[in-house]
């Protein structure tokens, strides 16, 4: 035989550190930048509380159409201009909205990252939005939510958003709807923007800072800012829910079922983080987690089937998400429910968190190589209150958790009997199937 | 190959075998690919399920691809796993026959069915570049199939088949071996030498079909899809290069300063300017395969009432433009910008090393080669695009796709 038979032994670890934290006040504002000697490229986020819960009812979509007008000019420039300015740097901007922030993040070559953050900066606290173009982008962004909504998937999602969380804010999709996006006013992207993209915030940086001027980046960054953080608001109150319902989203002709199985679950802030993760790693997190082994490589009914919690400042929620082929939609949802009950009624084993415990850990440092990756750990840190140190304790924690705390977590934070099914597929071939399987009432979905 | 970076406790193993789908006879389309799902469930020394578990378990991220072609296997791992990756690695590439099965090839062929329904099948314009492929290059060209490959092809399947393919090209001298990161080379040499060192070599590998073509289609190629899609879309394609030439550095350079960002010709005179084009879907990229012309790839999808035809008349304007209206300086240095930038966030990680130094050992024989490709975008002039637009954009060698929503035909 000409192969090694025996399983090599682990070599020594090098102990895990996290980059080196410097902190700068200029302006009103802070810098928090982390240290990466020899790196070519450096990343930066202007992280702002100017989240999509700041928007009001029925013009959900505000910030994200915010977000898409700031590089229509700026006060010193036209669109045009400022595109050849920005990208002549090498540079691009993503801006991005979710729940608890509005952020601008760009990465350059370190030699041009301040001017690359002037013109962030530029865009941000200076744009033009003549209303001509904040109408056009809009119109814009309803033509993109159809195209986007086209595909399978965010109907779903919108359909279980709805009904965890009900009428509000946190009930409607994040970017908005068609519907909510075509209401939005110029008054409306004008009055966020004067309410929320003019204070100061915080700029993140990552890179190698022996050559990055960190003030120069704030006083960029922070220029012309006014006011105060907005305190933070606290988690919404919920309960869980005990009947299950299914929720048919019709899509005619479709070759696959796209299965969106949730319910609420704690915030961010829960003392239960780690474990709760753990569980949701055993169940639906990793290659050989339980769902995506027998669903995949026992079944074949799917190409992917993943189960996780989501958490934000204010609220979770616990989901499965998967597509499966058409024929097999009930058998699948059939599995899949007998796993989240095996693991909220019996936990998990010594072999299998040994695999989600290791895995977490060690994705610590394989995922965060990058100033990318970096910068975008610290908003984390910044977004939730963590401590500088808080990676390498979460990764202690990691390789440190029980299997009864794992199990308990997940025998308290599963609630396979009051999931929400949404089952988004071709209601003609798939509606009788599931209404015999007796899962749960089955409703249409209104969207 | 080695390439030593301390700076993260992590080191990737890159493995590229030098097949791909364009290996693939007539009748076994999506082979290579579903062999390279077979490749994770289990060899000599490794049961089903464990390559994986072992993998994560021990803190790694891997995964692996198939293209036209080649087929690439990697793992970033916390590095004192660098042995176990290696051992892995070997396990499959010595002794994975011994270990399939027929039921582990049922089961791997749902799921790539599987994937074929999400990637392909559920998703509008979802089979674009399965049509595209077939449009570009002519029927029994290595690249005229797509690599995820037919159902019935699939469905024909057999065991036997890919027991042979890989005896036949899962061998040492089919490979390259990358390990990038927290490894010197001394420890990788050794290790190698011990885990593959002993892997006989296969004699005789076939060389994939004959894929020479004289440069771009003489005559001009048109199909219109009317699907379940939200608006009309169009891609425009022309064969150009092969990657790795000089004429495709030009086009890589084209495609920038065509389709990439909102200082693109694109999106400044159709998106901004006649305001026809949707601004989240138009662009243009050159799709880098390496063993005939590549494709150069060009898609607007049309705003709500713009007519279709009025869309194509525009693409084809700012095609044009490229030879009529010279680039200018500003709209160079934009690309050559964009393109540093892009060239050095692909080599940021050590996953992205290992990579591209196995692409260019695999392809050009020599990995040190990699240093020359930044360098010869940044020496593209304004005169090689236009060059490179007049010999391959013309419209007598254009493949038009058009996509129209059911009931607008």
């Amino acid at each position: 035989m000409t192969l090694v038979a025996t399983r090599p032994g682990t070599g020594e670890a090098r102990p895990y550190t996290f980059p080196e934290l410097r902190r700068v006040t200029v302006g009103g504002g802070t810098v928090i930048a982390a240290h990466l000697p020899g790196q070519r490229l450096a990343s930066a986020i202007l992280m702002l509380d100017a989240g999509a819960a700041h928007e009001a009812d029925g013009r959900e979509g505000t910030a994200t159409v915010l977000a898409k007008s700031l590089e229509e000019g700026t006060k010193a420039r036209d669109s045009a201009a400022y595109a050849l300015a920005l990208e002549g740097l090498g540079a691009e901007l993503s801006p991005s909205v979710d729940w608890d922030s509005f952020r601008v993040g760009l990465s350059a070559p370190v030699p041009l990252l301040l001017d690359a953050v002037r013109l962030a900066a530029e865009a941000i606290r200076t744009p033009r939005l003549d209303a001509a173009d904040v109408l056009r982008v809009r119109d814009d962004e309803v033509t993109a939510l159809r195209m986007d909504w086209a595909q399978p998937g965010p109907r779903a999602d919108a359909t279980l958003r709805s009904d965890l969380f009900g009428s509000g804010r946190y009930g409607r999709p994040l970017h908005g709807d068609p519907t909510s996006v075509a209401a939005v006013t110029v008054d409306d992207v004008l009055a966020f923007h004067q309410a929320w993209l003019l204070r100061p915030g915080v700029l993140l940086v990552a890179g190698d800072l022996d050559s990055i001027d960190l003030a120069a980046l704030g006083e960029a960054a922070f220029g012309g800012t006014t006011g105060e953080a907005h305190p933070a608001d606290g988690p919404l109150l919920w309960s869980v829910r005990d009947h299950r319902r299914v929720i048919l989203v019709d899509r005619p002709g479709s070759v696959q079922s796209t299965l969106r199985l949730g319910h609420r679950s704690p915030e961010r802030a829960t003392p239960d983080y780690v474990p709760i993760t753990l569980a949701a790693t055993v169940l639906g997190g990793a290659f050989t987690s339980r769902l995506n082994h027998l669903i995949r490589e026992v079944k074949g009914y799917t190409y992917g089937i993943r189960g996780s919690y989501a958490m934000s400042r204010r609220f979770g929620r616990f989901e499965v998400a998967a597509g499966v082929q058409t024929a097999v939609t009930v058998p699948a949802i059939v599995d899949t429910l007998g796993e989240i009950d095996r693991t909220q009624l019996d936990g998990v084993t010594e072999d299998e968190l040994a695999v989600a415990r290791s895995w977490r850990a060690g994705q610590l440092s394989v995922e965060m190589q990058t100033p990318g990756a970096i910068v975008g750990a610290l908003s984390t840190l910044v977004l939730h209150g963590l401590p500088d140190d808080y990676y390498p304790s979460l990764r202690k924690q990691y390789l440190e958790a029980t299997v009864e705390q794992v199990s308990a977590a997940a025998a308290a934070h599963l609630h396979p009997k009051g999931l929400t099914l949404v089952v988004e597929g071709d209601a003609a071939v798939i509606r009788d199937e599931l209404v015999a399987a007796n899962i749960g009432d089955v409703l249409d979905a209104k969207i | 190959m080695v390439s030593e970076d301390r700076s993260s406790p992590v080191v990737c193993v890159n493995l590229w075998y030098d097949v791909g789908s364009r290996h693939e006879p007539a009748g076994q389309t999506g082979f290579a690919h579903l062999f390279e799902h077979l490749m994770f469930e289990g060899s000599v020394h490794v049961t089903k399920t464990e390559h994986m578990r072992l993998v994560q378990g021990n803190g790694g991220s891997l995964n692996a691809t198939t293209n036209p072609d080649r087929t690439n296997y990697f793992e970033t791992m916390p590095s004192e796993h660098l042995e176990l990756a290696l051992w892995l690695e070997a396990d499959r590439m010595g002794g994975l026959v011994p270990a399939l099965t027929q039921e582990t090839l049922d089961n791997q062929r749902e799921v790539v069915k599987n994937e074929r329904r999400q990637r392909y099948e559920n998703v509008p314009y979802g089979d674009a570049w399965l049509r595209l492929l077939e449009l570009l290059y002519p029927p029994g060209h290595p690249y005229h199939h797509a690599t995820i490959g037919s159902m019935e092809d699939l469905n024909a399947a057999s065991l036997d088949t890919f027991k042979a393919f890989h005896q036949q090209y899962y061998a040492p001298n089919n490979c390259v071996l990358t390990v990038a990161g927290d490894a010197g080379k001394d420890e990788v040499f050794a290790l190698a030498a011990k885990y593959f060192g002993a892997l006989a070599p296969v004699a005789g590998i076939p060389p994939a079909p004959s894929s020479h073509l004289a440069g771009p289609a003489k005559t001009p190629a048109r199909e219109t899809v009317t699907a379940a899609v939200p608006a009309p879309r169009i891609y425009l394609s022309h064969r150009t290069h092969p990657f790795g030439t000089a004429g495709y550095d030009a086009i890589t350079v084209l495609a920038t300063i065509l389709g990439n960002g909102r200082g693109s010709r694109l999106y400044q005179r159709l998106a901004d300017g006649k305001r026809i084009a949707q601004p989240d879907y138009i662009g243009s990229y050159g799709v880098d395969l390496a063993h005939a012309p590549a494709p150069l790839i060009i898609t607007a999808t049309a705003k709500d009432g713009v007519d279709v035809a009025e869309l194509e008349e525009g693409l084809a304007e700012v095609v044009a433009s490229l030879v009529t209206e010279p680039v200018t300086e500003e709209e160079l240095s934009r690309a050559k910008a964009l393109l540093t930038t892009a060239w050095w966030r692909s080599l940021s990680t050590v996953g992205g090393r290992a990579d591209t130094l196995g692409r260019y050992a695999t392809q050009f024989g020599d990995p040190a080669t990699v240093a020359y490709r930044l360098p010869q975008w940044l020496a593209v002039t304004a005169d090689d695009v236009t060059t490179a637009a007049a010999y391959a954009l013309k419209p007598e060698s254009r493949v038009t796709l058009t996509y129209l929503p059911e009931g607008e035909e």
